[in-house]
């Protein structure tokens, strides 16, 4: 049911001509799921983004890495299968690495990785998508978007500035939270933040968006930053080179380009 | 006895007055103690507390026993910190009877629900919760495929899927002999805690867990150091509550045998009560812990305490006439014995007071406090006894006394027994003390200094329950971790200028042979088609950039793989734009022109990066010249002279700097992790450790599974990238900050997990032996700082040696101080020497049956070595002193005996036995020190006292004639 409605959805924002254009009627909770599910990760039909990643840990010490992500859309139309490439410029011992995924929103994704130390291709068969996204505190699921099917939602309030959605998975045993609150912004549909609760009742993780930037039309996160409470560890991640619509073409995200990268997009 | 006084003193003037005034004495002695009572107690009392005033602290951490910024102890806890290390809790649940041990449906399940459970609980870390429920596999799944998931995520359904888990687990060289035992009979769970302190709690909830979960054959047991020492703490003070009352009612029955009179006994026991109240007022009311030894300040108290008194009663219980007037008679009996128990109560608190020498401050705090709870009962033995004898009614004392009681005849046959043995056969006694000496002297050299908080307790706790079946089946429930740090050379910018330098030249070496070569490579086959021809090459460069150990070589052939990539993707823009369908058939036509072209291509590139090479070599003098004040600050100047380039030929450039900026990162490198390899194998050979783990572990692990899954890839990679990319795997899983534990993310420290099987400092000791000779021997392959172990079990072994060292200086320091004051109070030096002859030999020989009965000398022993002496001496003080007062009175020794083994030997005799015996309920304790303490104590002044009453006299007969010249004659 959640699906026809995103389609059906994605096929009326579709017809108004823009993603950001609030219709008149106050939207439904699953036009708000949609409408915040697309804007934090459909945006385009295609993306590239330079990604300066910091994680500190509790006591302040410093790692970084960089990394271009392309993104593409696998349907034009609607909100569905993605491509995402992932491209390691450094830390210098581990660049020229590439992570990449194909999305499926019904079944489990395809993940390849290229370890350049080793020439080595490798199929990833990962049970859950709860893993940490390139040894940050950003797990993979928050990278590629967490399937909408896989929790139950509820709009708990309606504030100034924000729809305040309470998420509560369908399968505690898959994930270390027992639900999740999120601050989708009025009018751009960003999650602006995350907060992810513990059996206790206790905050364990938050995302925030530090900062918004319009790109080509698309208001486009350009700082956000994942706080592991439990661990006191914390992510920042920067973008820059946002481009959108870049007409990445298809054949990019094929193991043949994993050992040789598209200098051409990810600068 | 004789009405012969000695000399009046000040003492004198304080006994008349608290005969003339009892009930004053009475008021001021109840006042001052119920005032220091109060002090102590309401800020604990009255919520909010009082001010300023001192709550009660309890304090049962045993890493007290150091300073806080004792070195070792201020390096544990840095350490602890830079690994995310926490002590921690050990659940092992054993299944020695399922046919597939603890690797069955239902222990799995246990497991699981414990760990589930454990998150949750209070105090503990839940991140780092480590059970095999909690961590990664990595699985080569298939060729070209690699699984992550949990290694159980959900309980098994059935016994194949228990079977599949331990199968899967046993994959992992980390998990075995740590989260699950080898002969697949036991599991472990691991629940770090924030602070130690929370150890007893969740051991508590975990036990009402424990109840609810259908155990079966399985048995659950809860180990770890904070639990032992955690749960001595709550122990502590049921041993205080047993023991104390105890040792009281033992006094109090021993001296109603002596003295069959309630009422006159009554007054020691009070002055044991006044003094040990009155010291643990003072000790809260200043602001100190109770500490597990403080703990046992009380028991120390009440039998010295009652001393004094016990001495005053004997006698005045031997003399004392009804008929005569009383004061007189108590005020003879104190005035006598008023300088004996002056000095015994002295040489008692400088025992005591010597601990203060100790280098260990719950040691300082208890030696004293022992020795002002000492000088308290001195103090109010002076004042209150003879109070206490004078507002007694003439009826109550009716009964008391010598006169009033028949038949004793049996002790006294045995003192004039002692008397005539110890004259005849004085040589004879002498013989066997020294025989005895001697073989003291070889059982001190036996001695094993040993010790171990999980063996604080009896053999069937279930702390040493868990302790022995945990550690039959694991690596060990100790942890001990092992820093290694790297120690970058001194920057100096010239010298890191040069060397920068140096490096990029090497780069620039490298890049133009391998474009070179690559030029050359390409002409060789013209007839090629493009695409292939490119592709041939990127696979070469890339072999090449696999086996290549230096990033100069692997920059080489990226320069090489960027020109060939740059050239597909023309070659595929060029086939898309000719809207051809077979671009490499469009190509081919014109093959060896291609080739050509790329040759010139790539020559053009190798001019361009050197030119860009040369402009950073410019560059780098440059930044030397402004002298960096350190290698970062200098990186960071080179950086941002070159400025960013999107140029290619710039690209080796940025790849040099940031392999500048990892060059420190030495625990990636292949060969170090292959030392730390080393050092874990020279470990793992020693008797007392199960297992280690460390980097060199999970590199191996990952590499593995990342590149087959086969047994042989099991091993160090052979370079610090593929390293680096292992690594950068298991940081993608869902237990990434594990490897925290291990490295530092500077990846410039290590720390080496030891696990060992037993708690004993001698093993621990014998491991940190064997590190450092590995290390002594093999130079590891760059400059590492001195390596430094942390972790409780090491702990314990720096404060065993600060006590044993610093109970030597202690016992040292008080032999001297109570040699002095026995020469001090005697006046004669000779006299001193006798009077310390006794307890000499009482500990050499309690010490000798220590080494030779192979009982480890542990922290309650070595404490009382020193203690024991203020203690035992007083015997021969009494002894002296009376001895000498009667030579002084009949001429001769001889003449003097007879009386010698009368009363004063009697009231010795006596106040051996209640004394000695008073410590004995001590074996009633829960836990061994107590125990120990109480049977060494026992021992000691048994010992000692019959030392004094044998030796003395027989030391005496044989040098009267040195020792009583200058006695005055009989007046």
């Amino acid at each position: 049911m959640m699906r026809s409605t995103l389609v059906s959805l994605s096929l009326t924002l579709l017809l108004c001509g823009a993603a950001g254009q609030a219709s008149a009627a106050e939207p439904t909770l699953d036009e708000i799921i949609a409408r915040t599910n697309h804007a934090a990760y459909y945006q385009g039909k295609d993306g590239r983004a330079r990604v300066k990643m910091t994680i500190t840990d509790k006591q302040g010490r410093k790692r970084e890495r960089e990394l271009t992500i392309l993104r593409r859309n696998s349907d034009e139309k609607k909100d569905a299968d993605q491509q995402y490439y992932v491209y390691f410029h450094g830390p210098a011992d581990v660049a020229k690495t590439v992570f990449m995924v194909h999305k499926k929103v019904s079944g489990d994704d395809d993940r390849w990785l290229y370890l350049p130390g080793l020439d080595l291709v490798k199929r990833i068969a990962a049970a859950d998508k709860r893993t940490s996204f390139v040894g940050s505190d950003f797990v993979y699921e928050d990278v590629s978007g967490r399937g909408l099917t896989e929790d139950t939602h509820k709009l708990t309030k309606t504030t100034k500035s924000y729809y305040v959605l309470e998420h509560v998975p369908r399968s505690r045993d898959k994930v270390n939270f027992a639900r999740y609150v999120m601050y989708v912004h009025l009018t751009t549909f960003l999650p602006t933040k995350v907060e992810y609760y513990n059996d206790k009742g206790e905050i364990i993780r938050v995302m925030t968006v530090d900062k918004v930037e319009k790109i080509q039309g698309y208001p486009t996160p350009v700082r956000t930053t994942m706080e592991d409470r439990a661990s006191g560890s914390k992510t920042t991640i920067e973008y820059s080179n946002i481009e959108y619509d870049l007409k990445l073409p298809d054949d990019i995200f094929t193991e043949r380009y994993l050992r040789r990268a598209p200098i051409k997009f990810i600068k | 006895m004789s009405d012969h006084l000695p000399p009046p003193n000040i003492g004198h003037t304080w006994i008349d007055w608290a005969m003339k005034r009892p009930r004053q004495v009475l008021w001021l002695m109840l006042g001052s103690t119920l005032v220091t009572v109060l002090v102590a107690v309401l800020p604990t009392l009255v919520p909010g507390g009082l001010g300023p005033l001192s709550k009660i602290t309890i304090d049962v951490d045993p890493e007290n026993m150091l300073e806080r910024h004792e070195p070792a102890r201020v390096y544990h806890d840095e350490a602890k910190q830079r690994f995310g290390l926490h002590d921690a809790v050990v659940v092992g649940l054993v299944n020695e009877r399922h046919p597939a041990g603890a690797f069955n449906v239902k222990t799995l399940t246990n497991l699981h629900r414990l760990t589930e459970a454990a998150k949750n609980l209070p105090g503990v870390v839940t991140p780092d919760v480590l059970s095999l429920s909690t961590v990664d596999r990595m699985r080569n799944t298939g060729p070209g495929e690699v699984s992550f998931d949990w290694l159980m995520a959900t309980p098994p359904r059935t016994e194949t899927e228990a079977a599949a888990i331990r199968t899967a687990a046993e994959r992992i060289p980390f998990l075995r002999g740590t989260l699950f035992a080898e002969d697949g009979k036991a599991l472990v769970l691991y629940l770090p805690l924030t602070k130690k302190s929370f150890a007893h709690d969740v051991s508590s909830e975990l036990q009402k867990l424990i109840a609810t979960l259908d155990r079966g054959d399985d048995h659950i047991h809860i180990a770890g150091l904070p639990i032992a020492e955690e749960t001595f703490g709550v122990e502590m003070f049921v041993q205080m509550a047993i023991s104390a009352p105890l040792a009281m009612l033992v006094i109090f029955g021993l001296m109603w045998l002596f003295f069959r009179h309630i009422v006159v006994i009554f007054s020691p026991m009070i002055i044991a009560m006044v003094a040990v109240l009155a010291t643990m007022g003072l000790l809260v009311a200043t602001g100190h812990t109770i500490h597990i030894m403080s703990s046992m300040i009380p028991i120390f108290i009440m039998p010295i305490a009652v001393l004094d008194a016990v001495h005053i009663i004997s006698d005045f219980f031997d003399r004392y006439d009804p008929k005569k007037d009383r004061k007189a008679q108590v005020g003879s009996v104190m005035k006598h014995l008023f300088t004996p128990m002056l000095f015994t109560s002295l040489t008692t608190a400088a025992g005591f007071g010597s601990l203060a020498m100790t280098p260990i401050p719950p040691v300082q705090v208890f030696g004293v406090f022992v020795a002002i709870g000492v000088m308290l009962a001195w103090v109010w033995t002076i004042l209150f006894v003879p109070a206490y004898l004078i507002l007694l009614s003439d009826e109550r004392l009716a009964k008391f006394g010598m006169k009033a009681r028949s038949g004793s005849d049996q002790e006294d046959r045995g003192y004039v027994w002692l008397d005539r043995m110890t004259h005849r056969r004085a040589r004879l006694v002498l013989v066997v003390a020294a025989l005895a000496l001697g073989g003291a002297v070889f059982g001190m050299t036996r001695i094993k200094i040993n010790d171990n908080p999980t063996r604080w307790f009896e053999a069937d706790h279930p702390i040493r329950v868990a302790d022995r079946e945990l550690n039959a089946h694991f690596g060990g429930t100790y942890d001990a971790f092992l820093a290694l740090t790297h120690e970058p050379a001194p920057y100096q910018a010239a010298s890191y200028g040069a060397e920068v330098g140096k490096q990029l030249d090497g780069f620039r070496g490298a890049i133009r042979d391998e474009l070179a070569a690559l030029g050359k490579a390409l002409g060789k086959d013209p007839a090629a088609a493009p695409a292939q021809l490119i592709e041939q090459q990127e696979q070469a460069l890339r072999q090449t950039r696999t086996k290549a150990t230096s990033p100069a070589l692997r920059a080489a052939a990226d320069a090489g793989l960027d020109v060939l990539g740059e050239a597909f993707e023309a070659l595929e823009s060029e086939a898309g734009n000719a809207a051809s369908s077979d671009a490499s058939n469009a190509a081919s036509s014109d093959a060896g022109a291609f080739a050509t072209a790329l040759a010139a291509r790539v020559h053009a590139r190798s001019t361009a990066v050197d030119a860009a090479i040369s402009d950073a070599l410019a560059a780098v003098t440059a930044v030397t010249a402004s002298g960096p004040a350190s290698a970062e600050a200098f990186r960071a100047a080179l950086t941002t002279k070159l400025g960013p380039s999107e140029d290619p030929a710039r690209r080796p450039v940025a790849t040099f700097l940031g392999t500048l900026e990892q060059s420190d990162e030495v625990w990636k490198q292949p060969e170090l992790l292959a030392y730390l390899e080393g050092l874990q194998r020279h470990l793992g050979e020693q008797p007392a450790v199960g297992k280690s783990n460390s980097i060199a572990d999970i590199v191996r692990t990952v590499h593995r599974d990342l590149v087959s899954g086969a047994d042989a890839d099991y091993r160090i990679p052979a370079t610090a990238t593929i390293v680096a990319q292992s690594l950068d795997q298991f940081l993608s899983s869902h237990r990434k900050d594990l490897l925290w534990h291990f490295v530092t993310p500077d990846y410039q420290r290590v720390a080496i997990w030891v696990q060992l099987r037993s708690g004993d400092n001698r093993d621990m000791e014998a491991v940190t032996k064997a590190a450092a000779s590995y290390l002594a021997a093999h130079p590891a392959p760059v400059k590492l700082s001195h390596p430094e172990w942390f972790g409780l079990t090491y702990i314990n072994v720096v404060w065993q040696d600060k006590m044993v060292s610093g109970m030597l200086n202690s016992f040292a320091g008080s032999f001297v101080m109570v040699l002095l004051m026995m020469v001090f109070l005697f006046r004669s030096v000779l006299w001193g020497i006798l009077s310390m002859i006794p307890l000499t030999l009482t500990v050499a020989v309690v010490y000798g049956v220590i080494g030779l009965i192979g009982k480890d000398y542990d922290m309650p022993v070595a404490v009382l070595s020193s203690l024991s002496l203020g203690l035992a001496v007083d015997y021969a003080i009494h002894f002296i002193a009376r001895a000498r007062d009667l030579v002084r009175l009949h001429g001769s020794w001889d003449l003097a005996r007879a009386e010698m083994f009368g009363e004063p030997a009697r009231a010795i005799a006596r106040n051996i036995i209640v004394i000695g015996v008073g410590f004995l309920p001590l074996l009633l304790a829960p836990l061994v020190p107590y125990q120990t303490v109480g049977i060494l104590i026992a021992a000691i002044l048994l010992l000692a006292g019959a030392a004094s009453l044998a030796l003395l006299p027989a030391l005496i007969a044989v040098l009267q004639r040195v020792l009583f010249t200058g006695s005055p004659k009989k007046s």
